[in-house]
């Protein structure tokens, strides 16, 4: 086992950091202060043949174990160095189908706690990935000119920010509330338009809205439909009626009885083997 | 250790409280990870757990054989179940001697008789003239006074007989006593020994000379005095054998006068047999006739000759049935475990033989009953018979002279006549004890006929130490005391009886005039019983003062508890004047509000916490009153925790108050609500949602009056806002309200569009309640923070068909289903199931007034541990209300403390993995719907969580425990409260005071591989600290009442963000443990499992870097930088990061 001092000078000697084939890495740390570094893996994003996946894959660079202070202006101002960065996407994991995400509205979703989020850094020109690729780093998230908050700064403005307008909020419901009626009205004149009307084959689309509206096709009621026969064929039964019926509950009350003593008997086993029995 | 959640079984015995049990148990997590993915290649069951029997059908269903039916027959007719059956048997044969072991036994008790009868005689000596006693053995009797006539000498028994349960079989594991009685011949005795102790002498020098002799044979491995019976005028030998055997069994030794030497009329109760004159050295001669009767002295003659005559009894009752040998020991089993055996004036094995044998004379019992039944009539017959008022005779002589039932009365609290109707065979017990062991029964009865699952378990198999079963507990310590208090008492005659025995004969008046005085508080009073002494041959007997300290239990109404007037009588009814006399000082006359004028006591208590302490105020003062027993003397057990769940500043109160304030405000708020106009549609229910509005809440919160100055404002939402430059500011935590409305058509059934609709609610609420009210308020999409009265309330709109919306599936052919999401589980968590809980746990709490109490130094506790995280809120409630709903053995408590015992109580003995935790609110659950609920627990135990909670409302999810504890958590907590617990009571039980009671609280930080010290600035909630700290920071408050018209800053605390980002960050590689309530010190343990080395993969390096082993590129994780990096996430917090790299190797 490696003991500390020997795995810091290990770590802080150039050059030697290994890296998994395929990705390079590059030593990133908070800012100054700190001695030891964590690993950015970087490489060009790639996707295996078959997938599709909708960045760029020359200009995407596709970085793991971002830290969780690490945001996005930060990263692309240690990254800008290689050249001009049009987009970076910090997400939880790897996610090679799909496209950059829409943004999400901040009253409905709010920001999640950070952890270790992967990177996918978009630049203007297939170079600045090469460019990437080559750092010596270490790279430093928080600089005396570009300051990232955190600790106690972070959350108090986190806390300022969670107080957000209504009237905002306000807007931002009614416009999506407009949308989302305008679309039901469509969705109801389409349906009225087509009720009745066969179609090319001749059949014709019954819904719960028209004249004679029918049963919901829903799992409770085809399951209440079943049990409504059920109980009608167990009225007719006949019970005890035949003599094996009245041997056969006997039985069957013998076998009910055996089930419960074998039941009985396990859990006294695992009682004994738990020492249950020794009263004090 | 009984509890085995899962995981056990590979760590094998875990030694609690060893540093090393933590990591064991993440060790344990890893082996498990593994195990469980074999196990799913193989399919084999889990190990350990119950699997669902399967009998084949051939084997179900073939012919059964008569052995089969007959066996099957019995069950049903002598038992309850046949696992009553089956668990009836094992106890039995845990309890019973083994046949190799009697051969043992025999072969000793062989060798003592052959040794005793060689033990050679002396010649005849003045009793007074003990100078031919060797050096090296004393006499174990207390000689005062010292002067007797007569004379002793030593002559080897004229007959060896072993009485006792031994020969009768009913005798019991661990200690296994034979009791062999030495008939004293005749020569030793004279006329009239039974006068003034003189038998008791001799009987003592018997065995003085005895022990000399035995003491020096090889044969023995210890030889010493004891008072089997706690009687301190018959002492008798205790022979143990040499060598390994020497815990096998203990032989005692009872000398016993010849048959027919005393005159049984000459014992009678009403007789005296000790003269005043010698007794109390005064010669008035002339008194005979008003010499007091000695009852007792003389019972304990008659016990002597009665020894071989009850023996015969026994054996021939007892010989023939093995069900009454059985019911016996389950009644031994059922007495010990309730501390009634032991000691003077005990339940012992003996008295309760001789009540089976009684209860067969009077064909209540028959000899074919199994021992199950026996229990049970038993029982009964306890349970519906008052001894104290009813005594039962054995005796069928109709003889004139002989002293009728209620002549005993007259001298005994409780009577149980022999055979002979001269003996009480109750004559030690006092009526405090009977009236224990009638209680006792009757609990015990209502279980037997509650069907509960598990009645033999909670019947037979758990302890009831006096500290958990009864409410307060009083110590009076030093017992000299007592003697003080005899004269006080007037107790002489008493005294003379007892042969001195200070503490007997103050016992029976002492508990009277408590009874008395605590009247309808009180349920029941019980004392401890002097323990039995034993001690070498060559030291004097204890001293009474030597056993210690005489305990008191309690047990409360609590329907009485708490009321701070006595009412006496009227004032001119000629009871006044006893009232008057009884209370002292204390007794006012008084004018009530009905006009009459009357005697009353009046104590002072505002608080509940001070009204539960009332019963210690009684105390105290009757007993000085009475007994001139001083409150230095009074050790009162009953408050002592509460200290821990008093807010910061409160030294009266332990919050019960506080939580009504809010509560009362809530209600203010609800009827708001309802009254609301101009809202779209109408509210249909408001429902709490928060513990302070189930009274669960550890720390209650207080209004709010921030000072502004101490805060940024938002201008427009007129809020605070936190200051970098100032302390972190007081946390205030919103009380969550759940806000129903009402069903429409105009919901839209799209659950994104609900949600904006929701919001919409939302805004429309503040909006509304802000014009109509003038309250403030801030609306989010989720939920509107109204403050009201200085207290946050969150208002969350809900609408009732939401889950339904979130559940709704479509499958490919158009069906449309209803399948549980998370995200339906969690709303229908949040909007339904929270809000049912806290109601039904608030009407628990007018129900029980303690349960606030319990459930918050519960939950103190469990955080006080730091494993706070792994238990929601919710869980440990209802652990909390199970204590009072499912009480058995004992009643639900009535103050904190007992509460908090029983709780470590369950948590560190209920066998999670094995069965769930049945909390039946408002008695939902019928007894066939919990045995359903067994056995379908049984069948998907792997599905569930670790610990599984069941409610009427959640009968098979277990929603309060599905994310955590985990089984490694959970065990650690069952570890510590298994070891808090006797560390706890030893404090509780201990005369002297408890010490410091926050010992149990502290957490071990020992186990930790890494401690984050935080700095208390920004730890806005330090002052709740288990150790409270002498100065801490402002928290932006003033303390003068006043509107504040500012939203204060609400759910700030610094400590929990920062765990949070721990946790996202690196939950994987480590756990983080803290105690909300002001820890100043976060604990991180690292997941063993995660510093493997493992090959790289994109998906999972999270912190981890990539190095190579061994020529293979492994990652490993990069510890050096994230202990820097927990230094950087939580700057301006973190004081200090100490790494124990000594603990881990990468």
């Amino acid at each position: 086992m490696v003991s500390r001092r020997k795995k810091q000078k290990a770590g802080g000697h150039e050059g030697s950091v290994p890296s998994p084939p395929g990705y390079s890495a590059v030593p990133v740390k908070f800012s100054e202060k700190q001695q030891a570094s964590h690993y950015l893996y970087m490489r060009q994003h790639r996707v295996r043949q078959g997938t599709q996946s909708t960045w760029p894959a020359n200009r995407t660079l596709f970085i793991l174990n971002v830290p969780p202070y690490c945001t996005q202006e930060s990263l692309s101002r240690c990254l800008s160095s290689c050249g001009t960065i049009k987009t970076v996407e910090l997400q939880e994991k790897p996610d090679l189908a799909e496209s950059p995400k829409e943004p999400k509205s901040q009253f409905f979703h709010p920001k999640p706690v950070p952890g270790f989020q992967v990177a996918y850094v978009v630049f203007q020109k297939p170079g600045g990935v090469s460019a990437a690729l080559n750092l010596k780093g270490p790279l430093l998230v928080s600089t005396e000119s570009h300051p990232v908050k955190n600790g106690i700064h972070k959350w108090i403005s986190d806390y300022e920010d969670s107080v957000l307008d209504p009237e905002a909020l306000r807007l931002e419901v009614d416009t999506f509330m407009e949308a989302y009626d305008k679309k039901i009205a469509e969705e109801e004149t389409k349906a009225k338009e087509e009720e009745g009307v066969p179609d090319e084959e001749g059949w014709v689309k019954v819904t719960r809205r028209g004249r004679r509206p029918v049963l919901p096709r829903t799992e409770a009621a085809s399951l209440r439909v079943l049990e409504k026969e059920r109980r009608k064929r167990a009225r007719k039964e006949l019970l005890s009626f035949y003599a094996w019926q009245h041997r056969e509950t006997k039985m069957e009350h013998l076998a009910q009885l055996r089930k419960k003593f074998e039941e009985d008997k396990q859990r006294i086993e695992l009682m004994r083997a738990q020492r249950k029995f020794r009263p004090y | 250790m009984g509890p085995a959640p899962a995981g056990q079984q590979q760590r094998g015995s875990t030694s609690t409280g060893e540093p090393e049990v933590m990591e064991l148990a993440l060790e344990g997590l890893g082996k498990e990870k593994a195990s469980s993915r074999k196990r799913a290649q193989a399919e084999a069951p889990a190990e350990g757990l119950p699997q669902p029997v399967k009998l084949s059908r051939e084997e179900l269903y073939k012919e059964p054989t008569n052995e089969e039916l007959n066996r099957l027959r019995e069950t049903e007719i002598l038992f309850h179940s046949s696992l009553l059956r089956l668990q009836v048997e094992e106890l039995l044969k845990e309890v019973r001697l083994s046949e190799k072991k009697k051969e043992r036994i025999d072969a000793f008790l062989k060798e003592v008789i052959k040794r005793i009868q060689k033990v050679p005689p002396v010649p005849e000596a003045e009793l007074t003239d003990q100078s031919w006693l060797p050096a090296g053995v004393r006499v174990p009797l207390h000689q005062v006074p010292y002067a007797v006539k007569g004379s002793f000498r030593f002559l080897p028994p004229s007959q060896i007989t072993i009485v006792g349960s031994y020969p009768l079989g009913t005798c019991m594991r661990p200690d296994i006593n034979v009791d062999v009685v030495l008939t004293m011949p005749r020569e030793i005795l004279q006329d009239k020994d039974g006068l003034n102790q003189r038998y008791f002498r001799k009987r003592a020098l018997y065995l003085t000379h005895l022990a000399y002799h035995l003491a020096r044979d090889p044969l023995f491995g210890s030889v010493r005095f004891s008072y089997p019976s706690g009687c301190h005028l018959k002492p008798s030998l205790l022979l143990r054998p040499h060598g390994k055997d020497e815990r096998l069994v203990t032989v005692r030794l009872y000398p016993c006068p010849p048959l027919d030497f005393f005159r049984p009329c000459r014992l009678l109760p009403t007789k005296n047999n000790v003269r005043s004159a010698w007794y109390r050295g005064q010669s008035c001669p002339d008194y005979a006739s008003l010499e007091p009767p000695t009852p007792h002295y003389n019972t304990w003659i008659l016990q002597d000759t009665a020894l071989e005559a009850h023996m015969h009894l026994l054996s021939s009752v007892l010989a023939s049935a093995q069900g009454l040998k059985d019911g016996v020991a389950l009644l031994k089993v059922w007495l010990r475990q309730r501390e009634l055996d032991k000691g003077l004036g005990g339940f012992n094995g003996f008295l309760i033989s001789m009540l089976v044998a009684f209860l067969v004379s009077k064909r209540k019992i028959h000899t074919t009953m199994s021992g199950y039944q026996v229990l049970r009539s038993v029982l009964q017959f306890l349970a519906t018979t008052d001894l104290t008022i009813n005594g039962i005779s054995f005796s069928l002589s109709s003889d004139p002279s002989l002293p009728s039932v209620a002549d005993f009365h007259q001298l005994f609290a409780v009577v149980f006549v022999d055979p002979s109707g001269r003996l009480n065979l109750c004559a030690d017990v006092t009526a405090s004890t009977y009236n224990q062991v009638q209680y006792e029964a009757e609990l015990s009865m209502a279980l037997l006929d509650s069907k509960a699952d598990d009645g033999f378990q909670l019947l037979l198999m758990t302890p009831k130490p006096m500290i958990q079963a009864f409410d307060h507990v009083v110590h009076l310590r030093p017992l000299s005391r007592l003697q003080a208090a005899c004269h006080q008492l007037k107790l002489w005659p008493e005294l003379q009886d007892n042969g001195g025995d200070y503490v007997s004969a103050a016992l029976g008046p002492l508990t009277n005039i408590l009874v008395q005085g605590l009247g309808c508080r009180l349920h029941l009073l019980a004392h401890s019983r002097p323990p039995v002494p034993e001690w070498a041959i060559n030291q004097d007997p204890p001293k009474h003062k030597d056993a210690g300290t005489l305990t008191l239990g309690l047990l409360f109404r609590p329907e009485g508890l708490t009321s701070v007037i006595d009412l006496g009588p009227e004032a001119d009814r000629p009871e006044a004047a006893e009232f008057r006399q009884f209370w002292g000082s204390r007794s006012e006359l008084r004018r009530f509000q009905d006009g009459a004028i009357r005697e009353a006591v009046v104590w002072e208590a505002e608080s509940l916490s001070e009204k539960r302490l009332i019963p210690h105020q009684v105390v105290t003062h009757l007993l000085a009153l009475h007994a001139d027993i001083p409150d230095t003397c009074i050790h009162y057990v009953g408050g002592f925790l509460d200290a821990l769940i008093q807010g910061p500043r409160e030294t009266s109160s332990t919050g019960e108050e506080a939580l009504a304030l809010a509560v009362r405000c809530y209600d203010d708020l609800s009827r708001l609500l309802w009254g609301l106009e101009d809202l779209p549609l109408t509210v249909s229910a408001v429902q709490g949602a928060h513990p302070v509005l189930r009274y669960t809440e550890v720390f209650p919160p207080a209004p709010v009056r921030p000072a502004y100055s101490f805060y940024n404002r938002h201008q427009e939402l007129a809020s605070l806002l936190p200051r970098l430059d100032k302390p972190c500011p007081a946390y205030v935590e919103p009380m969550t309200v759940v806000c129903h409305l009402e069903g429409s058509g105009q919901w839209p059934q799209d659950a994104e569009a609900v949600q904006r609709v929701r919001a919409a609610f939302q805004l429309r609420l503040a909006e509304v309640l802000t014009q109509q009210h003038r309250l403030q308020c801030r609306a989010t999409a989720t939920h509107t923070d109204v403050l009201k009265g200085g207290f946050v309330f969150r208002i969350r709109v809900a609408y009732q068909r939401e889950p339904q919306i979130l559940k709704v599936v479509r499958s490919p052919e158009g069906m449309i289903s209803m399948r549980d999401t998370p995200a339906s589980l969690r709303l229908e968590r949040d909007t339904r199931l929270l809000p049912l809980l806290t109601s039904a746990l608030h009407g628990l709490q007018q129900q029980y007034p303690a349960f606030s109490g319990v459930a918050r130094l519960a939950k103190r506790w469990v955080r006080a541990q730091l494993l706070g995280e792994g238990f929601t809120d919710e869980s440990l409630d209802l652990v909390a209300a199970s204590l009072f709903l499912h009480p058995e053995p004992f009643t639900p408590p009535s103050v904190p403390q007992v509460g908090f015992l029983r709780f470590l109580y369950l948590i560190s003995t209920f066998d999670w993995k094995n069965n769930p935790l049945i909390v039946n609110l408002n008695s939902e659950l019928t007894a066939e719907e919990q045995v359903e609920i067994r056995s379908s627990f049984l069948a998907a135990r792997t599905q569930l969580p670790v610990m599984v909670i069941v409610t009427p409302q959640d009968r098979r999810s277990s929603v309060w425990t599905q994310d955590g504890p985990s089984a490694q958590i959970l065990q650690q907590l069952v570890s510590l409260a298994a070891e808090a617990l006797p560390i706890l009571e030893k404090q509780l039980m201990d005369p002297r005071g408890p010490g410091d009671i926050r010992t149990v609280f502290r957490p071990p930080f020992d186990i930790y591989d890494v401690l984050i010290h935080l700095t208390p600035r920004h730890i806005p909630r330090h002052r709740q600290a288990v150790d409270p700290p002498a100065a801490s920071f402002c928290r932006g408050l003033v303390t003068e009442p006043g509107p504040s018209s500012l939203m204060p800053v609400l759910g700030y605390d610094p400590p929990q963000l920062y765990l949070a980002q721990l946790r996202e960050a690196f939950g994987d590689l480590a756990l983080f443990f803290y105690d909300q309530h002001g820890g100043e010190v976060i604990g991180v343990l690292w997941k063993p499992s995660s510093f493997q080395p493992q090959p790289f993969k994109a998906s999972s390096l999270k912190g981890r870097m990539v190095v190579s082993r061994g020529g293979e590129l492994v990652t490993v994780p990069n510890i050096e930088a994230i202990l820097e990096d927990f230094a950087v996430l939580g700057e301006g917090l973190v004081q200090a990061v100490e790494a124990r790299s000594e603990r881990w190797t990468v």
